[in-house]
């Protein structure tokens, strides 16, 4: 039964959001992100480079150069970034829906390493087996044992309370240790320091390349050099994944349910939302994508083999937290956000080599990008500014919709029950503002719903 | 046979004076989280904090070619790190998780950068004895067997780690000024009323918790190692964190949690000759942490407002 409270002050008027504005609030504090950290880049180099100031700025414009022709200047050195742009969309996908319930999974690399390291052992154990069945087999696996790993914290969080950022971490380093140990023992490569055997030749995967020239390019023009460009097919089921995720997110019930839990948690409890359970499945599903990048990695990547201490050093599902809060957790954000990063990433080491600026530059752009997200700058210097210039923009998070009112509330609940706002929850996700590590979150979009449970109690 | 190599481990003065010095190192930056917790602001960065003390500590340890200046360099680096923290989460109401890990990747990427600039990729050289953390030696105290190696052979800094756990103990709990710090961790709205400086206290706290692991870095780099390698803390503001939450936001709780953390640590190399993987036994203090908050020896609950940023002016 619907509940119906008191009306709230006029409502305002409903009216559709221009797209331009839609489109600069969703792309705005982003975009700004990364200009001010792109910036703060160059004065970095600036700082730390030597002659007059305008050899400095020149230098640090040439390392920009390099940095941007080394990610994506050329067919040959976009295929690298894409490399690294394939386990950044798979870990990013598990860091942001872990999001949309408001939970931190910090533990993505952990349950990357458990991903490849569970689909090698598979690898090593059936040797012999057909690619048809080693590599679906391998693939689950390794999603399986990703969704393990992530269940544990879901488990740890929903009905123990553990804070998953902490047990996130900790996981990792067991993660860490364990495969250490695996590779370094059980699974060593007789006479090879402290790496696995490559992968049997079937349980790889085809370069993008390679697979072009023995299907189309039979009767297309053929790729010369096919082996100049190193992404392997894996991008694919990578971007298949995104669309599992907006399909998740936006298009079932329990996309739904978990979008609730991360606005407010107490309105999905009140609305009958189980919500012990979605934070147990939510976490799962997160490990199974992080779990899937690590495979596919292992699968599609030279040498197709571990290598001891690779994961502890490896910074993708740390990368990943950024590009999630970058490309605000959405399927289209994170795509965009991981061409960014994995840019970065590849043209900071082409970057380095060329214009003898250190690659490392890239993590403190990426500090500095999620310093700017994490922070609330821009509406500081909205306020800042005289009214009239980004006014309009300011409340962009929660847009006055008049609500879809949620219909079965408990009986005894009804003072509590709100017009839970649908704007809340289509919007923006809170977590950029709020702090969706904690259930208490005083994020705005579920204070907005506060506030109609003010005005509902009034 | 893993019985006896472990009683001879156990028996050995070199394993605990190995175990303190570890838990000395993650005390520090421990009490940085305790400290900035319990004024309600999350806590991630010490990792970070500790990575750029470490750097800066050598480095101006190099330059002026004096310990105490190198001291001093660490920890003002990471007051500055944490002060970047507190800014963004303060006063700009970051998210405290994000602002952490951003502390942490910038002091990352901040290290590695300016260490490949400023050596011009050598890397820094080993630190002389004269510009390394002293061991002190208390007398004949010192010769005592077992105890002597233990207890009175131990770095500077392992002392002067002992000496802040008992006064941050002592303060929080047994003054006014720790009176207000937890007052304002735990209903910042209430503290406000009272006449306490919401916003200060938070700053200062959090600074604090720089100072002290900066220090920690200093510790590492300029104490235990004798030179900076990339990336050298490897985890250890993590550990620290773990170590907070295990000793529940208590400075005497982490100091034991770093005890057995440091008692893991130490046992990981030792352990060699029983066979088992120094690998597998690294991961007990994560073990260790994971049961602790699963909640088998008392539950967690941090304080009330940590994470909330406040606002002066809000219900």
């Amino acid at each position: 039964m619907a509940v119906q409270t008191k009306q709230s002050p006029p409502a305002p008027k409903l009216r559709p959001t221009p797209w331009l504005r839609k489109f600069t609030s969703a792309v705005g504090r982003p975009l700004f992100a990364f200009i001010l950290a792109m910036i703060a880049g160059i004065i970095v180099i600036m700082i730390t480079s030597q002659g007059s100031p305008g050899d400095r700025l020149s230098a640090a414009l040439t390392a920009y150069q390099d940095l941007f022709v080394g990610s994506f200047g050329n067919a040959q050195n976009f295929s690298f970034t894409l490399v690294t742009v394939t386990p950044l969309i798979l870990t990013s996908i598990s860091v942001a829906i872990a999001f949309r319930a408001g939970l931190f999974n910090i533990g993505a690399e952990g349950q990357l390493a458990v991903g490849a390291m569970v689909a090698a052992i598979i690898a090593f154990k059936a040797p012999t087996w057909p690619g048809w069945a080693l590599i679906p087999l391998m693939i689950v696996a390794s999603m399986l044992a990703g969704a393990i790993w992530g269940g544990i914290v879901g488990i740890l969080k929903a009905w123990r309370g553990a804070h998953e950022v902490v047990t996130t971490i900790m996981l990792n380093w067991i993660a860490f240790y364990v495969t250490d140990y695996l590779i370094e023992g059980p699974f060593k490569a007789p006479n090879q320091a402290d790496q696995t055997d490559a992968l049997p030749k079937q349980a790889t995967f085809p370069t993008v390349a390679g697979a072009y020239n023995h299907t189309l390019g039979t009767f297309l023009p053929q790729i010369t050099n096919p082996q100049q460009y190193p992404i392997d097919i894996s991008i694919f089921i990578a971007l298949l994944a995104l669309v599992v995720y907006w399909f998740i997110v936006s298009r079932t019930t329990f996309g739904y349910e978990v979008r609730v839990i991360g606005q407010n948690p107490k309105a999905a409890k009140y609305a009958g939302i189980p919500t012990k359970r979605n934070i147990f499945l939510v976490m799962a599903i997160a490990g199974a994508f992080s779990g899937l990048a690590g495979s596919l990695h292992l699968m599609g990547q030279f040498p197709y083999q571990l290598i001891g201490s690779t994961f502890r050093i490896d910074p993708t599902g740390f990368d990943a937290i950024g590009v999630a809060l970058l490309g605000r957790t959405t399927a289209i954000g994170v795509l965009l956000a991981s061409l960014l990063f994995g840019g970065l990433l590849y043209g900071g080491s082409y970057m380095q080599l060329f214009a003898n600026v250190p690659g490392d530059l890239v993590y403190i752009i990426q500090a500095l990008v999620l310093f700017t997200i994490a922070a609330e700058f821009l509406p500081a210097i909205q306020r800042a500014l005289p009214r009239g210039i980004f006014a309009s923009r300011k409340p962009a998070l929660v847009p006055p919709v008049e609500g879809a009112t949620i219909s079965d509330i408990p009986e005894n609940d009804k003072n509590n029950g709100s017009t839970l706002q649908e704007g809340a929850l289509t919007g923006p996700p809170g977590v950029v503002r709020g702090s969706p590590g904690e259930i208490e979150s005083t994020g705005q979009a579920s204070t907005a719903v506060d506030d109609s449970n003010r005005i509902a109690e009034d | 046979m893993f019985f006896q190599v472990l009683f001879r481990v156990l028996g050995s003065s070199d394993l605990w004076q190995a175990t303190l010095q570890f838990a000395a190192l993650l005390v520090l930056p421990a009490l940085a989280g305790v400290i900035s917790e319990r004024s309600g602001v999350v806590n991630i960065a010490m990792e970070g904090m500790m990575l750029t003390g470490a750097y800066v500590g050598v480095m101006s340890a190099l330059a002026t070619n004096n310990v105490f200046v190198g001291v001093l360099g660490a920890m003002i680096a990471g007051g500055v790190m944490a002060l970047i923290h507190a800014v963004v989460s303060i006063n700009f109401h970051a998210n405290q998780i994000v602002s952490g890990l951003a502390v942490n990747i910038a002091a990352l990427g901040l290290t590695n950068y300016l260490l490949l600039v400023q050596t011009n990729g050598q890397g820094v050289p080993h630190l002389v004895n004269a510009l390394r953390l002293p061991i002190v030696t208390w007398g004949p105290l010192a010769n005592i067997p077992f105890l002597g190696p233990v207890l009175f052979q131990q770095n500077i800094i392992f002392y002067v780690a002992i000496v802040i756990l008992i006064a941050t103990q002592f303060i929080l709990f047994r003054t006014n000024v720790g009176l207000r710090i937890r007052a304002v961790g735990e209903h910042p709205q209430a503290a406000d009323t009272a006449g306490v400086n919401v916003r200060l206290v938070r700053y200062l706290c959090v600074i604090a918790g720089g100072f002290l692991s900066g220090l920690a870095g200093a510790f590492l780099a300029m104490g235990i190692a004798g030179i900076f390698n990339s990336n050298m803390t490897a985890g250890a503001g993590y550990i620290a964190l773990a170590a907070v939450i295990f000793g529940k936001y208590n400075p005497l709780g982490a100091g034991g949690a770093c005890l057995i953390f440091g008692l893991g640590e130490a046992l990981s190399t030792r352990l060699q000759d029983t066979g088992i993987s120094p690998n597998l036994l690294s991961t007990l203090p994560y073990i260790l942490t994971i049961i602790a908050l699963v909640g088998l020896v008392g539950r967690t609950i941090p304080p009330a407002a940590d994470g909330i940023p406040y606002d002066p002016g809000s219900e």
